[in-house]
């Protein structure tokens, strides 16, 4: 609780077709076939929700998690809430949305945030994934942190509130120099635009914190099985969005064409070892050797 | 600031759930904290939930915890009507009929598969602690116990998984390998005098084949016993209960007579399954695959792997769910099939499938689903005889409580009566705010001696006895030693039974029980009376018996690379029995030391007496599914 009211929370998901083995289907110029490839909520959505699920079970905060997307976006909505216990869902659908690159889609979602309760000035924090597998951008999220005006913080892998002090204090992985995973810690103001990393895990290490844990997961269980009762749909009109801001128009960037990677040539040679016979596994143990030491650096 | 709870159980058994509802229907908070990834998933059973109505005093039955719809909500197996006891040797069988022994006090006795009513325990448990501001943690390992220096009465918990936290009052219900006992020396380590071995496998039978077999209808349930040559010479015996639609199939033997005369668990387990009376229980119809040919080529081998799985997976859950009047309901209620005739057809015509096409072969044999094992304390020799320390309570398995005496069996009910009195002697130090040891442990030992099940564990009930004996009382006196034939004389008379019973009392449990607990009453007499009055009974195949490694690779780990048991000697005598002795191979003898495997650890305490032993971390080590 921040004063009297409660911690507001907002979590940005995405519907993205689901990669696994035999789901996928393509068009014959290379882009995603939508409606014949299944869709899931994106990974690194649900990353994002179990962050914002954090800060439900540690500072018992309202979730709100929406999603611009068709009307069958609604099934990324209900696996959301299944996992950070929602209080409540919105999408925003309109075929004006169609076409959206990630700053026509920052737009809407910002509409959509001022939806929310406690609008963008109630907000105090806004948790999206990493990026979305289908689009690979990565920019979606920093393009609606800049819209909202929210300090954007990106590939936070651990967070804690400061409620009084109304901050946030966040790990993120970077890569500095050359060498990756580097963690820095930084600390911002509230309301902050948090982009989750996909090696995010949520550490819950009091019995209190367990405990809430089981009740939200609870909660969070029977709610998603009445996703309908917690989901609101607004279109561009109710939204109140300006049209030329949305949708194609609102993109400066179209997707051309999807170039499938040729598939490189392995140059890989193999040879046969006989684990059994001992003169095999010492030449395969000098070849190791010789590679080694011609890369180790003295 | 760390957090203080006014009870904290650790444990989640049946008996560390039903303290942790009790105290919520008490209206106190308290808090359970269980090592595994759920309740259930740690704990074994063989087993049979009695609800009891003792002559003298008061239990405290499952009904009094959970309310008095326990039979009609909770998940039972099956309500146990038909109690026998059969003398085995060779395939010879003679079987005394004991139902009344297992009446005998007895509200009734259903089967239970300690995952399903675990859970269904933790489920109502867990949402009345809820209300009072408690609950239930799962998947936390209590490591380390102590005491704020200035205030004796507020335990510091320690785990591997959270950050420390205290109690006013704790509940020890961690079961009969309880680290809390040790880390607190409330009590020595049981030794093997003092345990039972308990070793046990799930067999897949449908429903309503075993309700054929074993004469049972849909609400009633069989519980068979066997003493004799299936003992392989050790103090104890076997047993098969008839679960829903599972067989429990499993040994419980003395810890002393295996140290003895060291056999593998899984041999006698084995043991019995071969016995064939056993066998023509457990046999069911099972589909054998055909070795792929090897010269077609790998795209084709695989497709036919994959498609005679699927048939094969199929057809098992079809034929499974024709034999259960539910399952036809549910099938036809689908709208997949349209009557119980064109389930029975679509069963045939796989089967025909399968023959035909891949050259599947029908068989009679047996499948298992899970082997477990466990040591159980033997009440009449280890319960606690102050069974607590400080502002620390212990019930059930980590009490040391149960009461095993010949046929009878139960540490479930036990443990919840001793569950619901440390409840109660919670509440009251909440209630008063003193949890100091003489208000909360005096009060909680005095209830424990009120208890009937603590008089049962001291001392023989004459009634008891006259039940067993009237059951026996077709075996001719000549076969039974003469040791036996002066007690049955006794015993024939009702003055001069009360008499001896009187006396044996004086003399007490700890000399009386040698006598009676012997290889003479476990194998030499079943053996000789199955020998000249028996009936044969033969089976029509052998069972194709899996191999421990089989048994361990069909089980559920979460693998933890730092082992949880620490060996200490590994030149000991005791060691090099674990050899043989682990349920699960884990011991192997390299150059006159053992050496320790862990991995395939289910946790039975077999080894703890001379290890540095501890469960494993938080979800950590084995997952029982049936338990
Ligand atoms: C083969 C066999 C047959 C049996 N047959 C019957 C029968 O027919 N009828 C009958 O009434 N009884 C029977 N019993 C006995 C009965 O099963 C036990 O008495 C009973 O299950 C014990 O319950 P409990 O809650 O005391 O202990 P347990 O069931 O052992 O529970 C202890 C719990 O504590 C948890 N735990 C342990 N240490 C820690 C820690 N440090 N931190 C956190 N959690 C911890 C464990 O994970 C476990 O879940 C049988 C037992 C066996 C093995
Ligand atoms: S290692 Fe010890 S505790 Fe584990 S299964 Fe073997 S005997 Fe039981």
């Amino acid at each position: 609780m921040i004063g009297m009211r409660s911690l507001n929370v907002a979590v940005i998901v995405k519907l993205e077709p689901d990669f696994s083995e035999g789901n996928v289907s393509y068009n014959a110029d290379g882009t995603l076939n939508r409606a014949e490839t299944k869709s899931i909520l994106g990974p690194h959505s649900a990353i994002a929700s179990l962050a914002a699920f954090y800060s439900k079970v540690r500072y018992g905060a309202r979730i709100t998690v929406g999603t611009m997307g068709p009307p069958i976006a609604d099934a990324a909505l209900q696996q959301a809430q299944m996992l950070c216990d929602a209080d409540e869902l919105h999408l925003y659908s309109d075929r004006l949305f169609a076409g959206a690159d990630t700053l026509a889609t920052a737009e809407t979602l910002k509409a959509g945030i001022s939806k929310m309760q406690g609008g963008i000035e109630g907000m105090d924090l806004v948790f999206s994934g990493h990026r979305a597998s289908d689009g690979e951008t990565g920019q979606t999220g920093p393009q609606t942190a800049w819209k909202l005006g929210f300090p954007f913080l990106g590939n936070v892998i651990d967070y804690n509130l400061d409620l009084e002090r109304r901050t946030i204090r966040a790990k993120r992985l970077i890569s500095l120099q050359g060498f990756y995973d580097i963690v820095e810690e930084i600390e911002a103001p509230l309301p902050a635009f948090v982009s989750v990393d996909p090696s995010y895990q949520p550490n819950f290490n009091t019995v209190s914190q367990r405990l809430a844990l089981g009740r939200y997961r609870k909660e969070a269980a029977e709610r998603s099985s009445n996703y309908k009762q917690y989901l609101k749909v607004f279109n561009a009109q109710q939204m109140g969005v300006d049209p030329k801001l949305v949708g194609l128009p609102g993109s400066p960037t179209i997707v051309y064409k999807v170039e499938k990677i040729p598939k490189a040539k392995a140059s890989r040679k193999s040879e046969v070892i006989d684990g059994a016979n001992p003169e095999h596994i010492r030449l395969a143990a000098a070849k190791i050797h010789e590679i080694l030491s011609g890369a180790v650096v003295k | 600031m760390v957090e203080r709870f006014d009870a904290v159980i650790i444990g989640g058994g049946s008996a560390g759930l039903a303290a942790l509802k009790q105290l919520a229907n008490q209206g106190k908070q308290a808090v359970l904290i269980e090592a595994g990834t759920s309740p259930g998933t740690k704990n074994v059973s063989g087993g049979i939930l009695y609800s009891k109505k003792p002559k003298d005093g008061k239990v405290y039955n499952v009904e009094d915890v959970y309310g008095q719809d326990f039979l009609s909500d909770a998940p039972f197996e099956r309500m146990i009507t038909k109690y026998m006891l059969h003398a085995t040797s060779k395939d010879k069988i003679f079987s005394i009929d004991l139902t009344a022994a297992h009446h005998y006090q007895a509200n009734y006795g259903c089967s239970v598969l300690m995952n399903k009513l675990n859970s269904w325990f933790a489920k109502e448990a867990g949402q009345s602690a809820e209300k009072q501001g408690g609950g239930i943690v799962s998947g936390v390992h209590v490591r380390s116990i102590g005491w704020k220096s200035n205030e004796e009465s507020i335990a510091i918990i320690e785990t591997d998984e959270l950050e420390p936290f205290e109690a006013k009052a704790v509940i020890a219900a961690d079961g009969v390998n309880s680290e809390v006992a040790e880390l607190t020396q409330a009590r020595d380590k049981f030794s093997p005098h003092q345990l039972y071995q308990g070793v046990k496998v799930i067999v897949k039978l449908p429903e309503q084949i075993m309700e054929e077999r074993f004469g049972i209808e849909y609400d009633s349930g069989a519980a068979h016993l066997f003493a004799g040559d299936v003992t392989l010479n050790h103090i104890g015996g076997g047993f098969v209960y008839t679960n829903r639609d599972s067989l429990s199939a499993g040994v419980v033997y003395h810890y002393d007579s295996l140290m003895r005369n060291p056999s593998e668990p899984h041999t006698l387990v084995d043991t019995l399954l071969q016995n064939p009376m056993v066998s023509e229980f457990i046999k069911d119809e099972v589909a054998v695959k055909q070795e792929i040919d090897k010269n077609l080529p790998k795209e084709e081998q695989l497709r036919i792997q994959f498609a005679v799985s699927k048939l094969i997976k199929t057809w098992g859950e079809l034929r499974h769910a024709y034999y259960s009047a539910n399952g036809r309901k549910g099938l036809i209620e689908s709208g997949k099939y349209k009557s119980d005739e064109d389930i029975r057809a679509r069963v045939e015509s796989i089967k025909q499938e399968l023959e035909s096409k891949y050259s599947t072969r029908f068989v009679t044999d047996y499948v298992e689903l899970e082997y477990s094992a466990k040591i159980i304390p033997d009440g009449k020799r280890c319960a606690m005889r102050q069974p607590y320390y400080k502002n620390i309570l212990f019930v059930g398995d980590a009490a040391g409580r149960g009461i095993f005496i010949g046929p009878r069996i139960e540490g479930i009910n036990v443990g919840i009566d001793d569950a619901a009195r440390a409840a109660e002697s919670v509440a009251r130090a909440i209630d008063r705010n003193v949890f100091s040891e003489d208000y909360l442990g005096q009060y909680y030992s005095q209830s424990l001696e009120a208890s009937p099940y603590t008089k049962d564990m001291r001392e023989i009930d004459k009634d008891y006895l006259k039940i067993f004996l009237d059951a026996a009382k077709e075996v001719p006196r000549d076969i039974i030693g003469q040791r036996y034939g002066m007690v049955l004389k006794l015993m024939s008379s009702g003055t001069l039974r009360g008499l001896a019973i009187g006396f044996a009392n004086i003399l007490g449990f700890e000399r009386l029980l040698p006598l009676v607990e012997s290889e003479e009453t476990y194998v030499q007499v079943p053996i000789e009376l199955a020998d000249r009055l028996g009936k044969q009974v033969t089976s029509t195949y052998n069972p194709s018996i899996p191999t421990v490694a089989q048994r361990i690779a069909k089980l559920k780990y979460n693998d933890d690379r730092i082992s949880h048991i620490k060996v200490l000697d590994p030149q000991s005598d005791f060691m090099k029995k674990m050899v043989k002795l682990c349920p699960t191979n884990c011991y192997s003898l390299e150059d006159q030391s053992v050496v320790l495997q862990h991995e395939a650890c289910v946790e039975c305490g077999t080894c703890a007496k001379e290890t540095d032993w501890h469960h494993p971390r938080g979800e950590m080590g084995v997952s029982y599914q049936y338990g």
